[in-house]
């Protein structure tokens, strides 16, 4: 079937187009060019006066593993809340902070977004995870495998093993949980949590291994550059949420020496111990090093007011912060010596100062750091407000009275403490386009994806320009997802299966003698049953994988 | 004024929710438009008067005839007036109830009384498990109010429980008043196992000494000068707990549960 996306005005930054009227064409799930004028066209949309943009794609979002199940556990109350019904094409679920696997998909996919990526991959969870992420429909996903806290590395980097073993072993992991990329979590922290330490910085030594967060973020971004993995080291640093814990940042940037790495959810990482609550922005000075160090990247972690529940593999963080947790209830747990895990619902509320100023923080990063290429649209779902606000996010980002209103209504100790009444800048389609498509796309390095040019999977949302940024992008009218129309009018009309995204780098067999034994020994699971195979994700004949190129090798 | 009286014509195989079925909602409405509201039945929805006749005018005071135990949500979030059961009720049976009376002349489900803020319920039969307790992951349960059980009631009465009277005439299930915050609970009957499981505070009153867990410590014999005063406030129920050869003022006194705050006691009669 050949379809054609008729006059549509097409931002497309991955081709360098930016708003450009164009029409497309698709055919068996693909873009193609413009066929033969003899070919006829099964189906013409009329796209005149309609924005084209290809799928978004969320590079930082919880919606697998188990944390997710611990707080939907945690909070029946989110989910008696919001119970959605089904309908003849869509099952039923619920849940506002933590939806269920079925409405997440859904909810995605009626605002355009076409894949989701979960960061915190537990090595010895990560077939749960990938069967959770088996439920989402319509959206591609992949997911991030963490590392850092692991005994196993600990005890490398103890035994000071050359980087070519510790390059083996995290390809050996990426492969074995099908992965795209490695996250690290409070590195060492986690584990460090274990042995009594209530906090970690850059470099001080876990009391058990002797190793410093600084070590573990140097080998594992070395290793994640040398086995050719596109995505950069995806870092959730030291001290999250901790006053002053922005020198922390500057420190990790500084001491990465240069190799690329991602810093996500940087908002919960840029803070100061200015003003009279010893808490202030650090805004200004992160996004001036994320400028100046080009092999940088980030993602916000906006927060937004409201409900929502915090979930993050940092145990050592989440630990510190249960007392704020609302309503009273949280879990914090390890998880098979391998990692560990934090569950603390919270309520964002703009009359609390240090909330109202998170706020700013997140938007004052947004609007000083220049390149788009190199920032990332998220809220961290769940941890800074569900994925659904992304509209009224965008809007924020936009449209700069609007964004000043809302700036008047927070706390009003918080409006003094930060400069966003001054910053003018408001983001265009094109640079939105770029944060959450075609720099999300070459970020993660996914092949034909994130763009709109002939070869590209037709993973493309169509919106109707309204000055409402907000009630544009939550509503779009159009939504393809491999070339199968599943949204219409913010409304999911079909649904259909995503892809899972890995890579598979590849890594000297030998270094499974040292694993089996290790296994054998310590874990509860044996070294043959912690591999996924591919049968496991693509025999259920919906799913399928997936592998993209590596960098640097052929 | 007649009472508004639902009669059910035949037993449904699949549950119904009654929750639109009460006073504050129904408060003015026209025994037609009544007649014509659409209830949950399984998977489907049915009109009222497709499963019960109706007579009557009062909405303040509503009858449910016949009724079975596959009634559920009976008198949910009640705020006045009154309801009353003529048979069993099903689960969850004055849900959060803010005001008001209801009356069951038979058996009752799981969860009677679910997060109850006030008003006075009475069961002449048998309560199911989860009596004046918290919704399953909610951390509140029965706030206030009265509740009075002529029969016997199931596993974890008064389960996170925080204020109010539980008066139970027969026996209770295991774990009766676990993880209480606060509140009274009265057995004349026999308790079950775990009698107070992880109670932090409250008052569990008891006629006969229970099979306590090592987590409780004997405080000794005492005459207690509030027994009196609480047994007196309870004259205005029909009950055996009004009868005057039920009071005493002697109990031996055991605190606990020390896994948790400790400061629950359970008062059995000497």
């Amino acid at each position: 079937m050949l379809i054609k996306l008729t006059g549509g005005c097409v931002y497309d930054p991955a081709s360098g187009v930016d708003g450009k009227k164009q029409d497309i064409y698709i055919q068996d799930g693909r873009i193609v060019k413009k066929p033969a004028k003899d070919v006829p066209i099964d189906k013409d949309y009329d796209l005149k006066g309609k924005v084209v943009m290809s799928g978004a794609i969320d590079m930082h979002t919880h919606i697998g593993g188990g944390k997710g199940n611990i707080a939907r556990t945690l909070l029946p109350e989110d989910h008696r809340q919001d119970p959605v019904a089904r309908t003849s094409i869509t099952r039923s679920g619920c849940g506002h902070a933590m939806p269920s696997t079925f409405v997440t998909g859904y909810r995605y996919a009626e605002m355009g977004y076409t894949a989701g990526f979960e960061p915190a991959v537990l090595p010895i969870n990560a077939r749960q995870a990938h069967m959770e992420m088996a439920d989402i429909p319509i959206l591609d996903k992949g997911g991030y495998v963490m590392l850092g806290s692991d005994d196993y590395l600990l005890r490398m980097l103890t035994a000071k093993k050359d980087q070519k073993a510790i390059n083996d072993y995290v390809a050996w992991t990426i492969q074995s949980a099908k992965a795209i990329g490695v996250k690290v979590v409070n590195p060492g922290g986690i584990n460090a949590f274990k042995f009594n330490q209530r906090k970690l910085d850059l470099d001080e030594q876990n009391s058990h291994y002797g190793v410093t967060p600084r070590d573990i973020l140097r080998v594992l971004a070395t290793a994640v550059k040398e086995i050719g993995v596109s995505h950069p080291l995806h870092v959730h640093g030291c001290n999250l949420g901790v006053p002053g814990n922005m020198q922390t940042t500057l420190d990790t940037i500084q001491g990465i020496g240069g190799l690329p790495m991602h810093l996500t959810h940087i908002q919960f990482h840029s803070y100061g111990t200015e003003g009279d609550f010893k808490f202030s922005s650090g805004a200004a000075q992160i996004a001036e090093a994320v400028n100046k160090n080009k092999n940088i990247t980030i993602d916000v972690g906006q927060i937004l007011f409201g409900q929502t529940v915090t979930a993050s593999g940092d145990n050592m963080r989440q630990h510190a912060n249960h007392k704020h947790a609302s309503p009273n209830k949280w879990v914090t747990m390890d998880i098979e010596c391998d990692a560990g895990c934090g569950v603390v619902p919270f309520k964002y509320k703009d009359q609390n100062f240090v909330n109202a100023l998170q706020w700013a923080i997140g938007l004052e990063t947004f609007l000083l750091v220049d390149d788009p290429w190199r920032i990332f649209l998220t809220t961290d779902h769940p941890n800074g407000a569900p994925f659904t606000s992304y509209p009224h996010l965008i809007r924020l980002l936009m449209d700069r009275s609007f964004r000043n209103d809302v700036l008047a209504t927070i706390h009003p100790e918080a409006q003094k403490m930060t400069t966003l009444a001054s910053i003018t800048r408001e983001y265009s389609l094109n640079e939105i386009a770029i944060m959450t498509r075609a720099g999300a796309a070459k970020l993660i390095g996914l092949k034909d994806r994130g763009g709109l040019s002939p070869g590209n999977f037709a993973d493309i949302t169509v919106y109707t320009e309204n000055a409402d940024r907000q009630r544009m992008f939550e509503k779009p009218d159009y939504v393809f997802k491999d070339g199968q129309l599943v949204v219409v009018d913010g409304k999911v009309v079909s649904t259909k299966w995503g892809t899972t995204h890995t890579v598979q780098p590849a890594f000297d067999p030998s270094v499974e003698k040292g694993l089996k034994d290790y296994f054998d020994r310590y874990l509860t699971m044996k070294l043959g049953n912690f591999k996924i195979s591919d049968d496991e994700i693509t025999e259920d004949g919906r799913s399928s994988l997936t592998v993209h190129p590596l960098k640097g090798v052929a | 004024m007649s009472a508004l009286t639902f009669k059910l014509k035949q037993r449904p195989d699949q549950r119904v929710d009654m929750s639109p079925l009460v006073c504050h909602q129904l408060l003015g409405m026209e025994p037609l438009t009544i007649a014509a509201i659409e209830l949950q039945c399984g998977k489907r929805k049915v009109r009222v008067d497709e499963l019960f006749s109706l007579s009557g005018f009062d909405t303040q005071k509503i009858v449910i005839k016949n009724s079975f135990g596959k009634l559920d949500y009976i008198g949910k979030e009640l705020s006045e007036g009154s309801i009353t059961v003529e048979g069993d009720a099903g689960a969850y049976l004055g849900f959060g109830m803010k005001s008001g009376a209801i009356k069951v002349h038979g058996n009752v489900g799981l969860y009677a009384a679910c997060e109850m803020k006030n008003g006075y319920l009475e069961i002449d039969g048998n309560a199911g498990d989860f009596l004046g307790a918290a919704q399953p992951g909610n951390k509140m349960g029965m706030k206030g109010g009265t509740i009075l059980v002529k029969g016997n009631v199931g596993e974890r009465a008064g389960d996170h429980m925080r204020r109010g009277n539980i008066l139970i005439e027969g026996d209770a299930g295991d774990y009766c008043g676990s993880r209480m915050t606060a509140g009274t609970i009265a057995v004349m009957g026999k308790t079950g196992r775990f009698v107070g499981y992880a109670m932090r505070r409250g008052t569990l009153l008891l006629w006969n000494q229970p099979q306590l867990q090592a987590s409780f410590n004997d405080c000794g014999a005492h005459t207690l000068a509030f027994l009196p005063i609480l047994f007196a406030s309870f004259k205005k129920y029909d009950s055996r707990f009004a009868e005057t050869s039920a009071a005493f003022n002697r109990v031996r006194r055991f605190a606990g549960d020390m896994s948790e705050l400790g400061r629950g006691e359970v008062l059995v009669r000497i």
